[in-house]
């Protein structure tokens, strides 16, 4: 009797807590939803009123997967979302590591959190520059290697890997901070205990570093999986000079097919199938962390 | 006592209902800071005004009106005019390129102008204007811009490599291109003979539709029922692009801030981009920049492109918009015999007016741009085709890929043909 | 010998941290650099890294050209509120996920986790739509409302309260301590490290924002924020125009973002406490 009453109270304190966020996604998320969907089967230009925009039942979802475009994007954005998202996992784990005991933490912190506050255009304009074809830096120093010289932001066999390489650089600010947030979690006494073991460095990171850790990468590794899906402003910023196949990604189609083409009905049923993808990745990524023995991390 | 107060009543009554009928146009522009603040000088007084001295002094003249002026960026521009549009909080007068005009006619957006109106159009303004603001076959509003393209050209560049004049044909410009065209030890290209221009829509197919249509070549029927361009003609105009990526003379790296750096010798550009040279150069301007004719591959021929004024079809207060306009577009001001409208374009935004008196009568300040204004002679507007700006962008794609050597040209042009005619089956029959 | 070994691992940390870390503040110091440069300096090629003669008017023209103070506050009034709800519904969103069991718990976290997967543009036209049905057009809160409740920030607490030790919140209950007290007195105070985390990057995701207010803002003006009104400076088809000022705001758009980052820190200190409850 005592334990279902209070069961009953912790099922009550819960959704007290939960009100608020339920309240929001009720009014600011599910209306938008529903109606996206009931769009994606319309034929309808956003200048006339949808309910008068003619039904086109699945044609706009048909006629995405019969656009080489849209497979284009759907490939590309495949390839950036993977390796964008494991890469920062791995440098950022490796850095914030790296800076969690060091002198003068904050003034290191600081430097490596500025590519996330420096503004998008400035982002854009130094590394136009860094890959500039004749006097980039990066053409420079690989010809020390002898590698000949490339167009990187237009020769359609680079572009999406320089693209890559400049959203790994500023995407790595926000999870660094995270793993130190993190980092500063783990209580030092566990070290302390491992050093009179005389466990090494490397020993440590592996036995207790890693494994506590383990909740902070499965977030960044969904959160920044679900992220690098939508990618939008770099490549907007930086593919607008290659060719359209070769740089496009999920995102910018269907934002340039919304207010371009003047098809909102075809964007939202990208942006359906998108949700499918990203929903189906993360449900994978959750159940392989299961399996690792996490259970109760997710 | 009691009757004062009843009269107090009376005219508070009548005041605040005057106050609400005050008729609110909302003008929406992608101009922003001194193009609608104004130029001052530097002791602060007002040198030119702006769009909202204009609005200041329209509002001085007829008091029950209240002028807001709506600045959105060109690039949020069509999206925030559909979102508003959607939400009924719409601008009544919109400054619009044509090519959005086309979708927004189609669906009832736009208001259709008073006859007096169109016929003042038709008859003050430049032709090329005129068939920029007519949609299927009927004017929607008053031109406020004309812009076609030129050969710009690196006089110190030209003349170190022993040219005293710019090419007069395109083979010409094709093997001054070659000459002037030079590489840094690694073998990438430091220097542009000629360069193409890619990372918006109009920058790669206004330059190209100019040479189809030095070739006589068109890009669509007359009905719009099909694409033309993978005919002899378009494909032939795209080979003569071709012809330089194909000896890696050039490439599609350049960007609109290489030729200030003079590492372009060549390119064909809009008046808009002579704005930039003259900021960029400064004093140095006359000694660096040249512009002449695109140089033909058979007739003279540009691309020209137009804005124009226009009214919301749901405005309340279409007369009162349209009176506006006709005050500030078509009427000519007694002491410089030009319109405000003009001296606007002229002035502040710099760009080429498209009324004939304004043309006539700004000459010496429109001196920079002289070789642009006498080719609206030559010049065929763009088309204005529904989903014009989705078309644009199928052909870029297209042409970027030929360029890039992904295809040949005849292959990508095919398949923006087919592409093309797709959409076009969709709206003309 | 171990210690020499130690001392060129330290050596090998240090300049490694420095070799990446130059690369990763380079354009953070080209921006604040060029704000400070002529046009010709600024477009010259290869880039130049120091002005020859720093031009500080930028600055000051800035404010003349733009009412750049009044910027401030709107996106002040908008970042802060914002940060403010999400800190507070984030942890208490995380905390029921983390350490409450209820019906309908991983059906609830996992809708949480879905409402991340929908692009951005979806919800312009919807969301337009409810601020107008609700007449907040011309109200701060069409800018704060639709970003009050975060998922990222659900999740990023709720996996950081996990890791909060079981014992601690069962020794409060023993002793009688409420849902409400745990949260407050024991989840709160150790969360402090992640919600630092969370406020820089939720404040500098709003200080940034750009599309949204900017279609707010085209109907009132009044509540123009930062990068909208900086965007005011930016000439349609003028290449060159205003760019000193342009990169002068940005520099004055990022000091508060500065100044948050070194602020918060402090709650960065190494390990957590855990002795005043008793220890593990």
């Amino acid at each position: 009797m005592q334990v279902s009453k209070n069961r009953l109270r912790e099922n009550i304190v819960a959704y007290i807590f939960l009100s608020p966020i339920l309240l929001f996604f009720t009014v600011f998320f599910a209306f938008a939803v529903g109606f996206s969907v009931w769009v994606s089967f319309k034929q309808w230009n956003m200048l006339i009123s949808p309910f008068s925009a003619p039904n086109v039942g699945l044609w706009n979802y048909s006629s995405l997967f019969s656009d080489p475009l849209f497979i284009s994007a759907l490939r590309n954005t495949i390839v950036y979302a993977f390796t964008t998202t494991i890469a920062v996992l791995i440098l950022s784990l490796l850095i914030a590591v790296a800076l969690n005991n060091i002198k003068g933490a904050a003034v290191w912190r600081f430097i490596y959190f500025a590519p996330t506050i420096t503004p998008a255009v400035a982002v854009g304009m130094i590394w136009g520059y860094l890959y500039n074809p004749s006097r980039g830096i990066v053409n420079e120093i690989l010809g020390w290697f002898g590698i000949p010289s490339h167009n990187w932001l237009t020769d359609p066999r680079y572009a999406l890997m320089a693209i890559m390489i400049t959203a790994v650089w500023a995407g790595m600010g926000a999870s660094i901070l995270i793993f130190t947030a993190g980092l500063k979690a783990i209580p030092q006494s566990y070290y302390d205990a491992a050093k009179i073991d005389g466990a090494s460095r490397v020993k440590m990171f592996w036995s207790i570093t890693l494994p506590l850790l383990k909740p902070t990468i499965l977030f960044l590794l969904v959160t920044g999986m679900i992220g690098a899906w939508q990618v939008f402003d770099l490549v907007y910023m930086m593919g607008t000079n290659a060719p359209a196949s070769s740089v496009e990604v999920l995102s910018l189609y269907m934002y340039n097919t919304a207010f371009v083409d003047f098809q909102m009905g075809k964007a939202s049923a990208a942006a359906m199938i998108l949700f499918v993808i990203v929903l189906i990745t993360t449900l994978l990524i959750l159940k392989a962390f299961r399996k690792g023995g996490l259970e109760s991390y997710e | 006592m009691r009757r004062v107060f009843w009269i107090l009543l009376l005219v508070s009554i009548f005041l605040s209902f005057s106050a609400v009928a005050k008729t609110v146009l909302v003008i929406q522009t992608h101009w922003s800071d001194y193009q609608v603040n104004g130029i001052f000088n530097k002791s602060g007084k007002l040198i030119y005004p702006g769009l909202k001295q204009y609005a200041e002094e329209y509002m001085k003249l007829h008091p029950n009106i209240e002028i807001k002026i709506r600045e959105v960026p060109f690039s949020n521009y069509l999206q925030q005019l559909i979102i508003s549009h959607m939400a009924g909080k719409e601008a009544d007068i919109y400054d619009l390129y044509s090519l959005w005009g086309v979708q927004l006619v189609s669906s009832h957006i736009l208001a259709a102008p008073p006859k007096e109106i169109i016929n003042a159009v038709k008859r003050n303004f430049v032709p090329a204007s005129v068939k920029g603001a007519t949609i299927n076959g009927k004017v929607w509003g008053i031109p406020s811009e004309i812009d076609d393209y030129a050969l710009i050209y690196n006089k110190k560049l030209l003349s170190e490599a022993g040219y005293t004049e710019p090419p007069k044909t395109w083979d010409e410009l094709v093997k001054m291109a070659r000459k002037l065209t030079k590489y840094n030890s690694k073998g990438a290209i430091s220097q542009y003979g000629f360069a193409f221009l890619s990372g918006w829509n109009s920058a790669v197919v206004h330059p190209y539709l100019s040479l189809l249509y030095s070739l006589g070549g068109s890009m669509f029927n007359k009905s719009y029922t099909k694409c033309l361009l993978n005919n002899q003609k378009g494909v032939k105009a795209l080979n003569e692009e071709l012809v330089l990526f194909k000896e890696k003379a050039t490439n599609s790296a350049g960007n609109v801030f290489n030729f200030p750096q003079n590492t372009v010798a060549m390119m064909i550009m809009a008046p808009w981009y002579v704005r930039s040279l003259k900021q960029a150069y400064g004093n140095q301007y006359t000694k660096y920049v040249g512009i002449a004719p695109i140089p033909p591959i058979k007739k003279p021929a540009t691309l020209s492109y137009t804005w124009f004024f226009a009214v919301d079809s749901a405005s309340k207060h279409k007369k009162a918009a349209w009176d506006f306009l006709k005050w500030f577009a078509l009427q000519v001001q007694p002491k410089t015999n030009t319109t405000r409208a003009g001296d606007l374009e002229v002035n502040v935004i710099s760009v080429i007016p498209p009324n004939k008196i304004d043309l006539r009568n700004h000459q010496k300040q429109l001196a920079d741009l002289k070789v642009f204004i006498d080719q609206l002679k030559n010049a065929i507007p763009e088309p204005n085709v529904m989903q014009g700006a989705q078309i644009k962008t199928i052909l870029m794609n297209q042409i970027v890929a030929a360029w890039n050597g992904q295809k040949s040209a005849q292959r990508a042009l095919d398949d923006a043909v087919a592409k093309i005619n797709s959409i076009l089956a969709r709206y003309y029959h | 010998m171990s210690k020499k070994r130690a001392k060129i691992t330290e050596f090998v940390k240090y300049t490694s941290v420095a070799g990446v870390g130059t690369i990763m503040v380079i354009p953070f110091f080209w921006l604040v650099s060029a704000s400070l440069m002529t046009l010709n300096e600024f477009i010259s090629v290869p880039p130049k890294w120091i002005p020859s003669n720093p031009q500080w008017h930028n600055y000051v023209d800035v404010f003349q050209h733009i009412p750049f103070l009044h910027y401030y506050i709107n996106s002040f009034i908008v970042a802060v509120s914002v940060t403010a709800l999400v800190l507070l519904t984030s942890a208490m969103g995380g905390y029921a996920f983390a350490k409450l069991d209820f019906v309908g718990k991983k059906p609830l976290f996992r809708f949480t986790l879905s409402t991340m997967m929908f692009p951005a543009f979806l919800f312009l036209i919807p969301n337009f739509y409810l601020i107008k049905l609700f007449g907040w057009v011309s109200n701060y809160l069409s800018l704060i409302m639709p970003f009050a409740v975060s998922a990222y920030g659900i999740f990023l607490l709720r996996q950081f309260i996990m890791s909060i030790p079981p014992d601690l919140i069962d020794a409060a209950k023993i002793d009688g301590a409420s849902h409400f007290a745990i949260f407050t007195k024991i989840i709160i105070p150790l969360s402090k490290p992640a919600l630092a985390t969370l406020a820089i990057l939720t404040f500098i995701g709003q200080w940034n924002s750009f599309l949204w207010p900017l279609i707010i803002t085209s109907f009132s003006p009044q509540m123009t924020t930062v990068p909208v009104g900086l965007s005011k400076l930016s000439l349609a088809f003028s290449t060159y125009t205003n760019q000193n000022l342009i990169l002068a705001g940005m520099v004055l758009q990022v000091i508060p973002v500065v100044a948050l980052f070194l602020y918060m820190q402090r709650y960065y200190i190494k390990g957590i406490v855990l002795t005043g409850f008793g220890g593990i």
